[in-house]
C-alpha cells in the first residue's frame, strides 16, 4: 500500500526523519518496498500575486499580466482563459525554471510583448490533470514562497508490504497507530464530528434491510442532501494523485480519501436512483446480471452478495458499485454506505469474477465493526463540507450483534520464555498499551489484555508476544542455540545419493527439469495414468510427469540449439502416477540418464557413444549398490528396435529400460544418436553393507578360448554355459572380442574370443589339471551350443 | 688342450661385446654357458681325459666359465646403462593437457541442499520427506490457512482437485512429522515445491528447505541463534543478518530473515531494490493452532520453524542471475559447479 508521510505526520506527531520512519516500519513488519520523493519537480516555481491584467494588444486570446513574486513586479504573457482579478494567487515559473516535462522557461517576446516567465497549469507542473487553465492558489498562501512549500507538494511516498492479517494497515490511520507505538508519539484522530444536525431524519427517505447478516454483519447508511457534485479542491486531488488514485469528483474522491485514511471502504449511491429509497443487502439470484462501474456486465451466482433496491441490483457488495445507481453530476442526495462484509464471501466472489478492487482487497482481509461507524461519520462530514450539502440527522445502523471486546490472558513469564528475552513485565505492558491495548493486572505476572477492535489479528497470547517483540525490535533479541538433542535417524536418502555420486564419477552431469508434462509429451512405457493439473500455467504444463526421459530430451535439444553436441546428463527425481483408488498419487523416485555425441578421448574426439556406454552406466550403478541386473528383450517404440533392453533385478521384475533412441526420434531432436536408460529406484534393493571376501592364497591360471558360433547366440547364454558351476575350478570368464566382420567369420557366424580363469582355493593348480578342466569345459560348452573352435 | 679354451674365450668375448641388447646378450651367453654351450661341452669332455689331466683342465674350464660370466655381467651393466641413458634422453611436453577422466557434477541445487543438510545435521537435525502432491489439509488447513482466506493469496496454488494441491511449501512435512510421532522433533525437510509463477526470479517449480524444532521451552532467541549459525556457516561469518517481523499463518511470532546484500554490501543496488538487504528465509514460533491441529499440547511444548528457498541460497552464493538456468540442463552451466 502507498502511504504519504505528510499525511502520516498529520495523524501522528513523529519528529524522526523520513528514512528513520521507513526503517522502523520495516523492522516492525511493514516492509518498505520502495521510497519515492515527489513534488521536487516544481522547485523553481513560486507563488505570485496578480497585480494587474490587460488584454494583449496583438492577440485576442492572450492576457498581459503584472505579477508580484516577492522580489518585484514582472510582466508575463498568459494564454489561459482564467487569469484571476488582481489579488488572485497563481503559480509563476520565472525564466530559468525547468518544468517537470523538461522544458526550460525563458524570457521572450510574445507577439511583441516581453514575457518574463510563465503562469502554469496543474498539468504543466505535473501536479494534476487540469490543463484548461492556470492553477489558481488559495488566497492565504504567501506571495513569493516556493510553490512546493506553500502547497505542501513535497512528500515522501512509501510503498508498504502489508501482511494479510493486518487489514488495519491498509489505511493511514493504522500505520499512524504503529508509528505512535514505535516512536511513543501522540495520535490525532481526524475529525469525524457531525455537530448538531437539522432537518428531516435520514430514515424518512432511506431504509435498509440486511437479509444475510452473516455476510453483512454491519451496515450503516447516512443521507447527505443538497450536494453539488464538482471537482475536488486541489489538495484533495493532489493527495489522491500522490497515492495513485485518480481523482474524479468530490463525493467519490471523499469516499476514496476516507478509505485510504481509515482502511474502511465506502460507497455512495444517488438516492434518487435507488428505487423506493430502499436498500436491501441480499444474495444474488443465480443468473442475475449487474452492470458494474467498470462497464462490464457481470453474471452472478447465488453465493454473491448484492446491494439492491426494491427493484434490482445496485452494487456488488464490497467489491464494485453498479453504474445505474452511481453518483453523477446531477446527483443531489447521497446515500453513504459504510458496511462490513464477510471476508471469505468477498474473496470467493472476487476470485470467481476475476474482479479485484481497492475495496475488495480490504474486505478480503477482514473488517473492524467499530471502525465502520467512525468512517461513516468522517466521510459524511467531508462530503457535506466539500459538496456543500447537509448531513441528515440520524443514521440507519443494522448490526447483527455487538461483539464483546476481545480479552486475552497475558503472562509475562510465558512471554519471556517464548521469546527467550529478559524483559521486565512493566515494559511489556507499556508496549501493549502503546498499541492501544487496555491492560489490567491479574494475579502474579498475569494480565488481562483487552484488544482494540481494529486489531483483528490479535486473538491469542502468542499474538501479544509478537506485538511485544515487534515493537521492541528483533535486533535486541538474543541469539542462542537450543539445548537438548533429538537422536537423529540416518539422514537423507543414501540410495539416491550413491546413485548420484556414481553417475557423477562416471562423467555425467546432474540436471533438474520442471516436473510437468503436456498433452504432446511423449508417453511413458505402459502409459501410466498422469496426475492432471486443474489450473495449469501453460498448455505444455498440464500434468505431472510420469517419467524423466522427456525432460532429458528437452535438455538435449536445448544443448544442441546452443551448439553443445557432447551431452552426458542424468536426473534423479520423482514421477507421478495417478491412483484412482487413493487421494494422493504414487510418487516413485526414478533415475534416468542420457548420452549423446562422442566418447571423450585424449586430445581427440573419440568414437560416437553406443549402447554399451549406457549399459555400462547401469552395470556400474548395480556394482556400486551390489545387486545383479538382468537385461531382457523389449519392444519400446521410442527405442531402436534392435538396440534396446528391459532392465530387471530378477526374472520377471522389470525396473526400467535402456537402449538407443529410435533413429526417427533422434532425427526430430536433430542429433545423430542418443542413448538412455530410466529405472525406478524404489524397486532397487536397499543398500547393504559389504562383507569382505577372503583374498585367494593361490595363483590363478588363465586359458584363452576362441570360437565361431551362430550369430544370434547371446553372450549371456555362452557365459551361463561356462560358469554353470559344473566345473568348480572356473573362477571367472571374460569376453575380449565379439566380431562379425564378413571375411573374418563364416557366414551366419560370429567370432568370440574369451578367457577363462581357473583357481583352486586350497592349492596351486598344475598345468595338467587346468588343461583337463579346460577341455571338459569346452566340450560341455559344445554340447550345449554348437561352436566351431579355432 | 687349453689352446682350445683360449679360442673359445676370444670367441665369447667378441660375441658378448657384439650383443646390442639384453636378448642377444642372453643368447650369446647361452652359446657358451648354456646346457649345450661350448664351455659346457668342454666340461663334458673331462671324463674322456686321463685322470692326471683332469684337475688342471677342469680348473681351466671353470676359470674360462667365470671369465665369460664376468664379461657377460660387464656387458649387461653396459647395456643397462646405455638403455637408461636412452630412456633418460626422452621427454614429454608437460604443457600438453592431461588425460582427464571428466567427472560429472551434482546439480548446483543438490550441492546447496547437501551443504545445508550437513550444517543442520551437525546440530542434530534429521532429514524428513513428504509427498509433493499434497492434501489441502496438510498444505493449508493444518497450517492455519483457512479456506477462502486472504493468506492463501500469498501462495499461488496449482490444484489437482478440490482437496489436493501441488504443495506450495515444504511445511506440510512439519504436519506429517508431528502427526506421526510425539515431541521432541528436530527435522529439516528439503524438497520440491510448486507455485503458479513464471518469470526471471520465479519458477513454477522450485526447492525449499524447511526446519522444525519442537521441545519444551524452545524460544524465539533459539530460532535466531540457529538461523545465524546456519547463515554464518553457509555464507561466511561476515554476512550481516537481520530479522524483521512478518506474517505466516502457521507461526506466531513470525519473522523474515534478511542478509545484507552481497552485491552492494548493504549500500543499495538494483538486486536488493535499494534496501541493502536480501530476503533469505521466513521463520517463526510454531502457531498454537498448528500444535492443536497435529495433536500436540501447546501448553507443554513450544517450537520454531523456518523455510528457505534453495534456489535463492544457491543464486546468491554463486552469483547466478537467472533462475531458469537452473532447470535448463545446459552442459556449459552444469559443468561450472
Amino acid at each position: 500500500m502507498l502511504v504519504s508521510l505528510n499525511w502520516l505526520r498529520e495523524l501522528v506527531a513523529v519528529q524522526a526523519a523520513d528514512d528513520e520512519v521507513a526503517r522502523r516500519l520495516t523492522m516492525a513488519g511493514f516492509e518498505v518496498e520502495s521510497v519515492q520523493r515527489i513534488g521536487e519537480g516544481v522547485m523553481g516555481a513560486r507563488v505570485a500575486e496578480v497585480k494587474a491584467r490587460a488584454p494583449h494588444p496583438q492577440a485576442d486570446k492572450l492576457t498581459v499580466v503584472e505579477v508580484a513574486d516577492g522580489h518585484g513586479v514582472r510582466r508575463v504573457v498568459c494564454g489561459a482563459p482564467n487569469v484571476p482579478a488582481p489579488g488572485g494567487k497563481v503559480a509563476l515559473a520565472p525564466p530559468g525554471t525547468i518544468l517537470p516535462g523538461g522544458l526550460e522557461v525563458r524570457a521572450r517576446a510574445v507577439r511583441g510583448v516581453e514575457s518574463e516567465g510563465m503562469l502554469c497549469s496543474e498539468a504543466e507542473l505535473q501536479v494534476g490533470e487540469d490543463a484548461a487553465g492556470i492553477l489558481l492558489l488559495p488566497d492565504e498562501v504567501p506571495t513569493g514562497a516556493a510553490l512546493a512549500d506553500a502547497m505542501r507538494l513535497r512528500d515522501t511516498i512509501l510503498d508498504l508490504a502489508v501482511a494479510p492479517n493486518r487489514p488495519d494497515g491498509l489505511g493511514h490511520l493504522g500505520i499512524a497507530r504503529e508509528l505512535s507505538a514505535l516512536f511513543v508519539a501522540p495520535l490525532a484522530l481526524p475529525d469525524a464530528d457531525l455537530g448538531a444536525l437539522h432537518g428531516p431524519p435520514a430514515e424518512q427517505s432511506l431504509s435498509v434491510e440486511v437479509r444475510d447478516a452473516e455476510r453483512c454483519p454491519r451496515y450503516i447508511a447516512r443521507l447527505i442532501d443538497g450536494v453539488r457534485v464538482e471537482a475536488s479542491p486541489f489538495w484533495l486531488r493532489y493527495r489522491l494523485r500522490s497515492l495513485s488514485v485518480r481523482p474524479l469528483a468530490n463525493v467519490v474522491d471523499v469516499t476514496n480519501l476516507v478509505m485510504l485514511e481509515t482502511g474502511q471502504p465506502l460507497h455512495a449511491f444517488d438516492v434518487d436512483r435507488v428505487a423506493g429509497g430502499r436498500i436491501v443487502v441480499r444474495r444474488a439470484d443465480a443468473g442475475e446480471i449487474l452492470l458494474t462501474l467498470d462497464g462490464q456486465s457481470r453474471e452472478l451466482c447465488s453465493d454473491d452478495l448484492l446491494i439492491a433496491d426494491a427493484r434490482a441490483a445496485l452494487a456488488l457488495a464490497g467489491i464494485m458499485g453498479g453504474s445505474d445507481s452511481s453518483v453523477g453530476e446531477t446527483t443531489r442526495r447521497i446515500a453513504l454506505e459504510a458496511a462490513a462484509f464477510d471476508a471469505r464471501g468477498i474473496r470467493r466472489t472476487s476470485r470467481r469474477l476475476g474482479l479485484r478492487s481497492e475495496s475488495s482487497i480490504r474486505f478480503e482481509r477482514g473488517c473492524d465493526l467499530d471502525g465502520v461507524e467512525y468512517a461513516s461519520r468522517r466521510a459524511a462530514r467531508l462530503i457535506a463540507e466539500l459538496g456543500h450539502g447537509r448531513v441528515a440527522p440520524g443514521s440507519i445502523d443494522r448490526q447483527a450483534a455487538r461483539r464483546a471486546p476481545r480479552k486475552i490472558r497475558f503472562r509475562a513469564d510465558r512471554c519471556r520464555a517464548l521469546l527467550g528475552m529478559d524483559l521486565p513485565a512493566g515494559e511489556m505492558v507499556a508496549t501493549l498499551e502503546r498499541l492501544g491495548m487496555t491492560v489490567r493486572a491479574a494475579e502474579g505476572e498475569a494480565h488481562e489484555v483487552e484488544v482494540p477492535s481494529f486489531r483483528m489479528d490479535v486473538t491469542r497470547p502468542a499474538d501479544l508476544c509478537e506485538e511485544v517483540v515487534r515493537i521492541q525490535g528483533l535486533d535486541g533479541l538474543p541469539a542462542t542455540l537450543p539445548s537438548g538433542t533429538a537422536a537423529p535417524e540416518p539422514s537423507g536418502d543414501a540410495l539416491c545419493e550413491t546413485v548420484r555420486d556414481t553417475l557423477c564419477a562416471l562423467g555425467l552431469h546432474e540436471t533438474i527439469s520442471l516436473a510437468f508434462s503436456g498433452p504432446t509429451t511423449m508417453r511413458a512405457p505402459g502409459e501410466p495414468p498422469a496426475v492432471q493439473i486443474k489450473n495449469p500455467l501453460r498448455e505444455d504444463m498440464t500434468a505431472m510427469r510420469t517419467w524423466l526421459l522427456p525432460g532429458l530430451l528437452c535438455a538435449l535439444a536445448r544443448n544442441r540449439d546452443r551448439g553443445v553436441t557432447d551431452v552426458a546428463l542424468f536426473e534423479i527425481g520423482r514421477v507421478f502416477f495417478a491412483r484412482p483408488d487413493r487421494e494422493l498419487p504414487d510418487e516413485p523416485m526414478h533415475v534416468a540418464a542420457l548420452l549423446s555425441g562422442k566418447r571423450p578421448e585424449w586430445l581427440a574426439a573419440g568414437p560416437d557413444r553406443d549402447f554399451f556406454d549406457i549399459k555400462g552406466l547401469l552395470e556400474e550403478i548395480a556394482g556400486t549398490l551390489r545387486f545383479e541386473l538382468l537385461f531382457g528383450r523389449s519392444a519400446h517404440s521410442f527405442l531402436h528396435p534392435g538396440i534396446q533392453a528391459e532392465v530387471g533385478i530378477a526374472k520377471g521384475s522389470v525396473i526400467g529400460w535402456t537402449g538407443q533412441l529410435h533413429p526417427a526420434l533422434c532425427h526430430d531432436l536433430g542429433v545423430k544418436t542418443a542413448l538412455a536408460f530410466e529405472i525406478d529406484l524404489g524397486a532397487v534393493p536397499a543398500l547393504a553393507l559389504p562383507r569382505m571376501v577372503a583374498l585367494p592364497r593361490h595363483p590363478a591360471v588363465v586359458r584363452d578360448l576362441s570360437f565361431f558360433v551362430a550369430a544370434p547366440t547371446a553372450w549371456d547364454e555362452i557365459r551361463a554355459a561356462l560358469v554353470s558351476g559344473e566345473e568348480p575350478l572356473v573362477e571367472d570368464v571374460r569376453i575380449h572380442e565379439d566380431y562379425r566382420e564378413p571375411g573374418r567369420v563364416p557366414p551366419g557366424q560370429k567370432g568370440i574370443f574369451l578367457s577363462v580363469r581357473y583357481r583352486a582355493r586350497d592349492r596351486t593348480l598344475t598345468d595338467e589339471e587346468v588343461n583337463a578342466a579346460h577341455e571338459r569345459l569346452v566340450s560341455r560348452l559344445s554340447s550345449r551350443i554348437p561352436v566351431l573352435r579355432r | 688342450m687349453t689352446e682350445g679354451l683360449q679360442e673359445i674365450l676370444e670367441l665369447a668375448s667378441g660375441a658378448l661385446q657384439a650383443a646390442a641388447d639384453e636378448e642377444s646378450l642372453r643368447q650369446a651367453e647361452a652359446r657358451f654357458l648354456g646346457k649345450k654351450g661350448l664351455l659346457t661341452a668342454q666340461l663334458k669332455r673331462l671324463a674322456t681325459l686321463p685322470a692326471a689331466e683332469r684337475p688342471a683342465f677342469g680348473e681351466a674350464v671353470n676359470r674360462a666359465k667365470r671369465a665369460v660370466e664376468e664379461a657377460a655381467a660387464r656387458r649387461r651393466t653396459e647395456l643397462a646403462g646405455a638403455k637408461l641413458d636412452l630412456e633418460l634422453g626422452r621427454s614429454v611436453d608437460v604443457t600438453l593437457p592431461g588425460r582427464r577422466r571428466p567427472q560429472g557434477r551434482p546439480h548446483l541445487l543438490t550441492r546447496t541442499r547437501r551443504d545445508a543438510e550437513r550444517i543442520f545435521a551437525e546440530l542434530g537435525y534429521e532429514v524428513a520427506e513428504g509427498p509433493q502432491v499434497e492434501t489441502d489439509f496438510h498444505n493449508f488447513e493444518a497450517l492455519n490457512f483457512p479456506r477462502d482466506h486472504a493468506a492463501r493469496d500469498m501462495q499461488d496454488t496449482f490444484y489437482i482437485s478440490d482437496g489436493v494441491v501441488l504443495r506450495t511449501h515444504t511445511s506440510p512435512v512439519q504436519v506429517r512429522t508431528m502427526m506421526s510421532r510425539p515431541p521432541p522433533v528436530r527435522i529439516i525437510a528439503p524438497g520440491v515445491v510448486y507455485r503458479r509463477d513464471d518469470d526471471p526470479t520465479h519458477s513454477p517449480m522450485f526447492h525449499q528447505i524447511e526446519g522444525l524444532l519442537v521441545d519444551r521451552r524452545v524460544s524465539l532467541a533459539d530460532l535466531k541463534g540457529t538461523l545465524l549459525h546456519f547463515l554464518h556457516r553457509f555464507f561466511g561469518a561476515d554476512v550481516g543478518v537481520r530479522l524483521r517481523p512478518s506474517f505466516f499463518p502457521f507461526t506466531e511470532p513470525s519473522a523474515e530473515v534478511d542478509i545484507r546484500c552481497i552485491f552492494c554490501r548493504g549500500l543499495g543496488c538494483r538486486v536488493c531494490k535499494q534496501s541493502g538487504y536480501l530476503e533469505i528465509a521466513g521463520c517463526g514460533m510454531v502457531h498454537p493452532a498448528v500444535f492443536e491441529a497435529v495433536g500436540y499440547d501447546p501448553e507443554q511444548v513450544t517450537g520454531f520453524a523456518f523455510g528457505m528457498g534453495v534456489e535463492r541460497l544457491a543464486m546468491l552464493r554463486h552469483g547466478v542471475d537467472d533462475i531458469r538456468l537452473l532447470f535448463e540442463g545446459d552442459m556449459r552451466f552444469l559443468e561450472q559447479f
